[in-house]
């Protein structure tokens, strides 16, 4: 632990290196994170007619471009990783290394973060200038939103690593990625804020992970719901932290054995 | 049937930087480095052939092969390979050449090899009969016949290399490039390998270029080797001839029935050991009849050996010397 | 190489798909499954927006339905016949494979191109039909056998400009080491197109009209279906694509210079 702390400085650096060097692979990443400006569009033709519910055109501008901010902020690659590093036999090496393979791939995923914030910083500009009346003003609300970005990355990140180590088990997780995707566009609220979906979605929308990894800090930050039931959703969403991450270390630590054994 | 003259190929090469502000300066502004990977390299190589290709690693022997079969153009002079310019890729020169790299797979990963051949059959037309034929001929050669109908990813590496020479030979070409064909295969599969390229040479009086690691393989297998060394041609000829050259001394190992005089073996040549009834002496080969006649009149000797020496500490002597005479320049 | 052996070629790689598609059976369930969900997916933001307004941007929900219809035909193409060739050619360059491909007496745009198919995503071309006649049957009425020739001829127009973008990414990939990125993308942009493109404004509109011609994929073809395109559109649309075609080969071309002059 002590160890991995003192080396984290160095691998973060590496990390943010690799980054520059791959910068127009990042790019095309980035590129892909368009789905909240086409869902805008269509949206700002729909509400020609009219609001619906709560979500008149400043609101949807608010959603769709703090979704954007939050999505650039807490995804990661580390299935990709994971994946091929055991599909290509290469996590051999990373086990011999004097350091946990979570904490060099998480020091990979953060060495991330200054890159995007490059690439958020013009997408706040223009939330602020186009619909800043709609971001909540509330000290205790931004606490929590603050907190809620935090803990949706590391939530993402534990339920990453753990997708990625179904290739442990299985031929390839990607399959298993791409439900993950599609639920998770749903539910997530990324295509559509999750108080407009039908009632027998929504209703699920409260107790799955789903929500707390996007729209519930989207939610915050537009000051959707008052102080208190903030507070609960974070306590909530906190709680899957610890969750997810003790069931990706089991998960590792079966996957090991099984890697052991059959040399994967 | 291959001509080679003033080859030149060369680079531009990117230097990446080490630490993060040099990778910060690098996205503004980057630096090109030129390599020479080949340079002004000549040769002939005549119709039914087998030639060694030979030098340390990045001397440029996979980027001379590459450029020989159309892969890479040359930056400058001129490439002949049975008529055909390679860099135009016309359809008839790449019915005529294969390429086999021993670290790089055609087969299809996931299924039987045998439907990689039927691909390749698809892409150079290949009559049906004709295709039979050389299937059956090839499988026969290279004992192979129960390794076919296997997905690719279960093959061990040496079954592997037996169909990728298979694959690779369906279209019967003329002029076989092989690129370290027997890298990682075991010394047993080394030699069906090597076996099977002389056979196959003899048989349809292909032209046989390859590389390898493994001096057994040329020695096996090339009477005429081609070395090169960062770029530059260093040796051209007979192998027999270079050892001469690079190595002009033989080794006598000689077993005594009584204890030899030493000085009559100092006279002889220079000796390596002297172990009781056991020695080792070095000898110019010019100098062997007479060093040999000399021990066996005036000692008792049991028994004598003649002994090339080894042909990896030949190459390590020329790449070596090659290094010392740069150095001197 | 003669039109014949095109055939043959086409043939043989076929099959070796069909083969590899039939060893893993367990991929058909998920890929079964996998198309339904993504249908599935596409079909509740519509919901959700036509809930309480009768049209959007003109488009009617019925009409708006034909339009997805086209969409899960166009993406079960995609991800059928042109992306896992695109996929095979990113690893082919990456493990520096793709010069046994080089070497082979047949068209190198030619066998790249139909390198792999993924047979399962035939399922999605049905339910591709089955919502396309889902939306004619609220609307009410047949399409003219007219209009369906039209239809399918502006459907492969849009089959041709597809694969031409696709055959544009991949001569980028000659460039970009980790390509992986090209294909999600790619998949991603083209996720616009389950919309009508008169639903965009300004310079999206612009963009999805000329630049990325996500009009000509969809709507277009939907709107022939309908009889409602009219006949210079049309004639405009199969000039673009073909200009499209000339212009892949010609890059693929070149592309291709590039890589035998500067690899290794």
């Amino acid at each position: 632990m002590l160890r991995a702390l003192r080396a984290y400085p160095t691998l973060l650096r590496v990390g943010i290196a690799d980054m520059i060097a791959y910068r127009t692979e990042f790019l095309i990443w980035a590129l892909t994170t368009n789905m909240p400006l086409v869902m805008l569009a269509v949206w700002n033709a729909a509400v020609d007619d009219g609001p619906v519910g709560r979500f008149g055109r400043p609101q949807f501008i608010a959603y769709y471009l703090i979704t954007m901010i939050v999505r650039l902020l807490v995804s990661n690659w580390v299935v990709w990783e994971i994946t091929m590093s055991i599909r290509h036999g290469t996590l051999a090496t990373r086990l011999m290394r004097p350091l946990h393979p979570l904490w060099a791939w998480s020091a990979e995923q953060l060495a991330a973060v200054p890159m995007r914030l490059v690439l958020v910083a013009p997408v706040v500009v223009a939330l602020v200038h186009a619909a800043g009346s709609e971001l909540t003003r509330d000290p205790a609300l931004l606490a929590i939103f603050a907190l809620s970005l935090v803990g949706a990355w590391l939530v993402q990140f534990f339920l990453m690593v753990a997708l990625g180590l179904a290739s442990f088990w299985i031929e390839s997780s990607f399959g298993l990625f791409e439900v993950w995707m599609g639920v998770n566009a749903v539910l997530g609220g990324y295509l559509v804020p999750l108080e407009l979906l039908p009632e027998w979605l929504r209703s699920s929308t409260g107790w799955l992970p789903f929500r707390f990894l996007l729209s519930f800090p989207v939610e915050t930050a537009m000051g959707l719901h008052p102080v208190d039931v903030a507070l609960g959703d974070l306590g909530i969403q906190w709680a899957y932290v610890a969750v997810s991450a003790a069931a990706t270390l089991a998960l590792w630590r079966a996957g090991l054995r099984r890697f052991a054994a059959f040399g994967g | 049937m291959i001509e080679v003259r003033d080859l030149c190929k060369t680079y531009r090469v990117h230097q990446r930087p080490e630490g993060l502000a040099a990778a910060l300066r690098s996205l503004v502004h980057r630096r090109y480095d030129e390599v020479h990977a080949v340079s002004d390299l000549c040769f002939r190589i005549a119709d039914g052939e087998r030639v060694g290709f030979l030098g340390p690693n990045g001397a440029g022997k996979t980027t001379t092969l590459k450029m020989l079969s159309g892969l890479l153009h040359p930056t400058r002079g001129t490439l002949a390979v049975d008529g055909f310019t390679p860099q135009r890729r016309d359809e008839a020169f790449l019915k005529r050449v294969t390429l086999v790299m021993g670290q790089k797979q055609q087969l299809l990963w996931d299924l039987p090899p045998v439907e990689t051949f039927a691909l390749n059959r698809a892409v150079y037309g290949i009559p049906r009969a004709e295709f039979d034929r050389t299937l059956t001929e090839l499988t026969d050669l290279l004992q192979a016949g129960g390794l076919v109908g296997k997905p690719a990813r279960q093959l061990s590496l040496g079954e592997r290399m037996k169909c990728e020479l298979i694959a690779a030979l369906l279209h019967q070409p003329r002029v076989l490039f092989l690129d370290e064909p027997t890298i990682g295969l075991d010394v047993s599969m080394q030699a069906t390998v090597r076996g099977f390229i002389r056979a196959y040479n003899e048989r349809t009086g292909a032209t046989v270029l390859l590389t390898s690691h493994y001096m057994e393989d040329v020695a096996a297998l090339c009477p005429r080797v081609i070395v090169i060394d960062k770029g530059r041609l260093l040796y051209d000829g007979e192998l027999r001839a270079l050892v001469q050259r690079v190595r002009p001394f033989k080794r006598l190992s000689i077993r005594f029935a009584e204890p030899p005089a030493p000085e009559v073996l100092a006279r002889v040549g220079e000796v390596l050991s002297l172990e009781g009834l056991a020695a080792q002496v070095r000898v110019r080969g010019t100098d062997v009849k007479d060093a040999v006649r000399d021990l066996l009149g005036t000692l008792a000797v049991a028994d004598l050996t003649v002994e090339d020496p080894p042909l990896d500490e030949v190459m390590r002597d020329l790449f070596d010397g090659n290094t010392a005479a740069r150095g001197a320049a | 190489m003669r039109p014949t052996r095109h055939v043959r070629v086409l043939q043989a790689q076929l099959r070796a798909s069909v083969a590899n598609a039939m060893q893993y059976r367990a991929d058909f369930l998920l890929q079964g499954l996998l198309g339904l969900m993504w249908v599935g997916v596409s079909l509740i933001p519509l919901n959700v927006l036509y809930r309480d307004r009768q049209s959007i941007a003109g488009w009617t929900w019925p009409q708006a339905l034909l339009v997805t219809g086209w969409f899960t035909a166009l993406r079960a193409a995609l991800e059928g016949a042109v992306s896992p060739s695109l996929t095979a050619v990113v690893e082919h360059v990456r493990r520096g494979t793709l010069d046994f491909v080089l070497l082979k007496p047949a068209d190198s745009q030619f066998l790249v191109s139909t390198a792999r198919f993924e047979p399962w995503k035939v399922l999605d071309l049905g339910a591709s039909f089955v919502i396309m006649g889902w939306a004619f049957h609220q609307m009410g009425r047949a399409p003219a056998p007219l209009d369906l020739a039209a239809a399918a001829l502006l459907g492969l127009v849009a089959l041709i400009v597809l694969y031409s973008m696709w055959i544009l990414v991949i001569s980028l990939s000659f460039f970009i080491v980790r390509a992986d990125n090209l294909s999600f993308l790619f998949s991603s942009l083209l996720d616009a197109a389950r919309w009508p493109v008169q639903v965009f404004r300004g310079a999206l509109r612009f963009l999805f009209t000329f630049i990325f011609p996500l009009a000509l994929m969809t709507t277009y073809p939907a709107m022939a279906m309908m009889g409602t395109l009219d006949a210079t559109t049309a004639g405009t649309a199969l000039l673009v694509g073909f200009s499209f075609a000339a212009v892949a080969r010609v890059v693929w071309l070149r592309a291709l210079r590039n890589y035998t002059s500067a690899s290794s």
